[in-house]
Formats: C-alpha cells, structure tokens, sequence
C-alpha cells in the first residue's frame, strides 16, 4: 500500500469519444492519463466515524475498536487503521459481516480535508445454533448445538475471554470389547476462559440421560447386570497447556491436559475421575522429533449409593493408547468383554521422522512421518487411601504391559490422524487381548 | 462379532447341561417397585419351577426390566445363559427334559396352548391397562412405583416413556379404546373360560400342575393380593370360588405360606 493509481476523469476521455464520433472509428486506444499519488503525502483527518447496524451491542465495546481511528493523520494511515479497526471488530465475534466505506466529509462541521468512515456491521442473531459432525477418538457423532454470542452485547464469546457453549446431544455408541452400547441424551454447557496466556480452562456441566444396553445375547453377564437408565450429572474442569507448535506433528514444545470430572452433583451416577496427560517433544535433528508422552488417570466413589457404571471406568489398550492390544484389550475382562478398572498409567516414546529417501519433501510427503514407539502401560483396581507409598510404586511396577513397533503416521487436515503401525506386544497378562501385526488408528489425541 | 446363529447354538449347548445349583431368579423389588402385571409373570415363573422341582433364587434388582434379554421380567440366569418370561423359560426347562406336560396328548396341548395365549391376551392386557391408562390407578400408584427407582427428573422421563409404550401396545391391540367397564366384561369373559375348563378338577389338565395352572395362580394371585385404587378387579376374581380355590392349593402347596385370600 503507498501508491494508488487513479484516473484523472478530465477531458481527454471526452474529447476522444468527440473525435471518435466525427471521424466513425470506435478506436479508444489513447491511454488515459495515469496520475500517481502517494498516499502518505495525502493530509486528512478523519471528522466522523458512523456505526451502521448496531442493535444490542454496546457502544463502549465498538468505541474501544474505532477510537485509534481519529489519530490518523494522512491517507495511508487512515487505511492501515480502519483495517485494523475492522479486524478488531471481527474479533468480537458479534457481527457477521463488515464493511468499511471512506468518503469525503459533508455538513456543516466538514473540515477541509475532512473524511468521514463507516462501518457497515450486521450482528449476529441472538442464538445460532447447527448441526454439526464431530470426530472424536475412533467415533463420530453427530451434534446439534446452540449457542449465544453475545447475550449481554459486550461480545461475549471471545476468545481470551470467556466463551460460554450450551449444547444438547443424543450420541449412540457401540462398545464391542465391552459388550454394551450406550444412548447418551442431554445437555452440556461448556465455559472456556484463559487465566493467562498460557493456560486454557473448560469448566463443563454435564446432564446426561444414558440407556445402556448389552450388544448381543453373549454379552458377559458382568455387563448385562449394568443395563439400564442412568443419570448422571457432571462438573468437569479442563485445564490445558499447549505449547506445541503443530497439533498433528509437533517439533517441539509440551502439552499439559489435567482433567477432573466430579458426578454426581444430582443423579444416580457419583464419582470422581482425574486424569492427567502430559507430551513433550523435542527436535533432535532439524526433521527428527523425538516425543513422550505419559497418562494417568484415577477414578474414586464419592458416595454409597451412587453407581459408578461400567461407561465411566477407565480402560487401556488399542490404537490409540497402548499400541499392540485391542481397544480396551488391557486389565480385567469377563467373558471377552473389557470391564475397565479405576486406575491406568501409560507411557509411550516416539521417533517421528520424515518418509524415507523424503518423497514429496516439501508438499505431500509433509503429511507423513515413520515413526518407531514403544509403549507401556498398566490398568487394574486400587484403592490409594489403602496403599502407602511403596505398594503404589509395586501396584505401578507389576503387571506392566510393553509393546513397540513402528509405521506411517498421516496428517488429516489440522486436527486428526491417522496411524498404520505394525507392533509387537511383548508383555502382557493372560487376559489381555492384544493385537500383534497391523494395526490402524484414526484420532485426535493419541498416547 | 457373535452372530445370531452363534447366540442360538450357544443357548441350545446351554440347554443340554444339567440344572445347576445356582439359578438366579431376577425381578425388580417386590416391596415398593412392582407393577401388577410383572408381579403376575414374576410369580408364574416362580411357581412354575417350583412345580417342576427345580432350584433357584428370587435376585431383586432395579434394572431387572433392562437387563432381561427380551426388555421383560422375570428372567433366569442359568450358568452363563439367560432365559426371560414364562414361554422361553418353560422351552428352556422342556430342553434339560423336563415337563409338566409330557402325558398330554396333542389336543390337550394345543388346549394349553391356547388357554395360556387367552389369559396372556386378556388378564395381562387388562391389567397394563388398568395400571397406566385407568388415571386414578396410574397417579396412585403407577406412577410412584415405577419411577421410585429413578432419581429426579429420570422418574418422570421414564415414567412417560413407558406409559408411551404401553399405551402404543394397547392401541395395537385395540384396548386402548375400550372402557373401563369393556375391560371388565373381557376379564370376567376370561375368568368364565378358565372356570368352564377347570371344571372342579384339582388342576386345569387332571391331577398334575401344568404351565397353564402357574399362569392362572401368577395373574389371579396377584391381583386379589395387590391393594389398588380400584377394587372392581377382585371383585370379579372372586366370583369364581373354584379359581381362588386353585389358587389357594397351589399357594398352599408350593409356597408353603398362610393363604390370605378371604
């Protein structure tokens, strides 16, 4: 920006079209005269700044983003800083749309080189909602969600700032390797906020309405005794960390993610569950990243007479967590069907690197790295009030399951991806159902 | 994953196995969660294996209705395999050999047969319809019964569920419709049948119980014993001195309590 090329609409386009008629030739290949301007010379100031379209919105806000606008003093700067005006207004996240107009200042107070620059904003509606599909760890679903932005006309829906969600859902899932399917109906609202730049806070509530049901005849009948309407009703605290620079294939950087969840605040379904998962990376040459990752999660009963259910206990084993074992193929089993347990730790290493010989460097082949891991973990019932220190560290030591291997890693978009590995389990416990050779994972989070 | 096939040889595997020791009875609390018609199936199959002979053990759970294979109660669990409502459970015992009714010939068994389809198409149905269409039943005690397992607002949400359900059954059925008084002129229909048949017999089919008479004694000992709102269904019970009397005997004889029918 500095230069801008105007036409000088004098009268030279006039006289050739004169000339044009008088002798018949249609010709208009004279150029115009081509003036250029440079913009910073250009002396204004801006006198009047309109805001079209406001309706609940309040004026403090949208002053807040436009005042900077009055201290430009010539035309380039006037341009830079309704650009940015106009980015700033975006941010809000209260107007669907924005358009700048500048003229010419008119009326009674015009100054001389005045200018006068209006926003052309339209608010979003007072509730929005979708449809909208969702992937998760190895499932999708399918959400209707509804939200509010800006309820109280200070654009409350933020980022940096709080940002508040409320969602209803009905999401149908199928457990094969615990034998049971689940119809979850409800509602969940979500407040996010940061409490500094570097953390990020979910608080969550949950209401949630769950049928489950066995998946066929056989299903164990640990399981079967677990069928059945359930209520449960959640508060969960997320507080994440991420200093990565790349969601799928981070270089380097770190990833805290501590979550509480404590049901049963109302409802038949009491518990508390914290789990932890923590990843580093670290860039050992400029493409080879080598990068751990830990879990660990803990479930405990709050009360006598609530349940906790076979859907809310932890498990261990498939793709995505310890590799080399089927989806939930660690700890206890009844019958072939995973029950889960109350606690887990796993742990896994990784060496990311680019594809060999590097085909596609620099385009396709960004969306791939081999990688070699090795993985370990354990899950079983413990009662910490019990244990002392020493037994924890035995409960934690025995029993291990370790398995590594190596294979593709692909980038799906920014957010999920996806694993061809082929593993070797080589510690496990005689009930565990491991899965040695391929194995395919698609997911957000993996261990 | 198992298939339905797979499901049907294990069961049939099952079947072949002796009675073991320990057979477990599921059906939900007696004392506060019990609706009318379940307490009638839950009690014919409680006296039918004790007609039979075999052992078991009444287990009373809430959930007792979601965890049946078939969405019913009662159901049995048997070693690793579960059987639910009277017909099934009556098939399965018939497959480890043993019946009530291997002396009847063909015409007497598809007698049965039929009787048991009658009581099941008119004394069940009259009862679920009695229980959540009849309002003063269903706000009395329907309502209460079937949502005290269930926290607030659960209860209200399954209450209406079922009631939903209830009523679409009855619609097909085309009992929805009907009176209350319609109701009671099909049951006392029905009880004229059973009378007719029984025909002052010690059991439906001669001297030995059969399926039919556990039904009869699950369904007509159930509703003279369970305090309703409305009283007229006992009241046509008891026209019927010779049914109250089988049920008293088979209440006597393999429930071993104080019948308090009078």
């Amino acid at each position: 920006m500095g230069i801008v090329h105007a036409k000088v609409p004098d009268e030279a386009g006039s006289n050739i079209s004169k000339f044009a008629k008088q002798t018949g030739l249609s010709e208009h290949s004279s150029k115009p005269d081509i003036r250029e301007i440079d913009l910073e010379t250009v002396q204004v100031r801006v006198d009047k700044i309109n805001v079209d379209g406001l309706g609940r919105t309040k004026n403090d806000i949208v002053e807040d983003c436009i005042r900077d606008l009055f201290t430009a003093r010539d035309f380039q700067d006037v341009l830079l800083k309704a650009h940015k005006a106009r980015v700033k207004l975006d941010e809000l996240g209260c107007f669907k749309n924005i358009g700048v107009y500048i003229d010419t200042s008119k009326g009674s107070n015009a100054t001389k080189d005045g200018l006068e620059v209006t926003f052309d904003v339209k608010e979003f509606k007072r509730i929005t909602g979708g449809v909208s599909t969702h992937i998760g760890n190895n499932e999708g679903a399918l959400m209707v969600g509804m939200r509010a932005p800006n309820i109280f006309g200070r654009g409350e829906r933020v980022q940096q700032r709080p940002v508040f969600t409320a969602s209803i859902l009905q999401a149908h899932s199928e457990w094969p390797n615990s034998g049971y399917k689940l119809l979850e109906r409800g509602l969940l609202l979500d407040l996010g906020f940061h409490s500094n730049s570097l953390f990020k806070h979910n608080l969550q509530w949950e209401g949630i309405i769950r049928d489950l049901s066995t998946l066929t005849r056989t299903s164990s009948f640990d399981v079967r005794e677990q069928s059945g309407p359930s209520l449960k009703s959640s508060v969960k605290h997320i507080l994440s960390m991420d200093l990565r620079d790349d969601l799928i294939f981070p270089n380097s950087g770190s990833l805290v993610q501590l979550t509480s969840e404590l049901a049963g605040i109302g409802g038949n379904v009491g518990f508390l569950k914290n789990e932890l998962f923590l990843q580093e990376n670290y860039s050992l040459f400029e493409d080879i990243v080598l990068q751990t990752s830990l879990m660990v999660g803990y479930l405990s009963s709050v009360s006598k007479d609530k349940r906790i259910t076979i859907a809310d206990r932890c498990y261990l084993g498939g793709p995505l967590s310890v590799r080399g074992f089927e989806t939930r193929g660690v700890g206890p089993h009844s019958d072939g069907d995973a029950l889960g347990a109350n606690a887990y730790w796993a742990a896994g290493v990784h060496l990311f690197t680019p594809l060999p010989f590097r085909p596609g460097k620099g385009g396709f082949g960004e969306l791939f790295r081999t990688h070699f891991f090795a993985n370990a973990g354990n899950v079983g019932n413990l009662n910490l009030a019990k244990l002392n220190n020493t037994d924890l560290l035995e409960a934690f030591r025995t029993n291990v399951r370790i398995s590594y291997g190596l294979g593709v890693a692909l980038r799906l978009g920014n957010m999920a991806r996806l694993e061809v590995n082929y593993c070797f389990p080589i510690r496990y416990d005689k009930g565990d159902q491991t899965h040695p050779g391929v194995q395919f994972g698609i997911g957000i989070q993996f261990l | 994953m198992p298939s339905p096939l797979i499901d049907r040889i294990s069961v049939d595997l099952g079947a072949q196995e002796p009675w073991p020791k320990d057979v477990k009875l599921f059906q939900p609390y007696e004392i506060e969660q019990i609706l009318l018609p379940d307490n009638a199936n839950c009690l014919a199959v409680q006296a039918f294996l004790k007609m039979c002979n075999l052992d078991f053990q009444v287990e009373p759970r809430p959930n007792a209705e979601f965890m049946s294979p078939t969405g019913r109660v009662p159901f049995i669990k048997v070693g690793r395999f579960v059987t639910a409502e009277l017909e099934g459970i009556v098939q399965f015992v018939n497959g480890k050999g043993i019946s009530l009714t291997d002396k009847l010939d063909n015409e007497l068994k598809s007698d049965l047969r039929a009787y048991m389809t009658l009581v099941r198409n008119v004394i069940e149905i009259a009862e679920l319809y009695i229980c959540w269409v009849d309002k003063e039943t269903y706000n009395e005690v329907t309502n209460v019964r079937n949502g005290s397992v269930y926290p607030w607002p659960l209860n209200h949400i399954k209450n209406r569920e079922k009631r939903n359900q209830v009523i679409k059954k009855l619609k097909v059925l085309n009992w929805y419709n009907k009176t209350i008084e319609e109701v009671y002129q099909e049951v006392e229909n029905c009880c004229e049948a059973l009378n007719v048949r029984l025909d002052n017999k010690h059991y439906f089919f001669g001297d030995k119980p059969t399926e039919l008479d556990a039904l009869v004694f699950g369904h007509l000992f159930t509703i003279i014993t369970t305090p309703l709102p409305r009283t007229d269904l006992v009241e046509i019970v008891r026209r019927y001195p010779t049914l109250i009397d089988l049920v008293k005997r088979i209440e006597i004889e393999y429930f071993k309590k104080d019948v308090k029918v009078t």
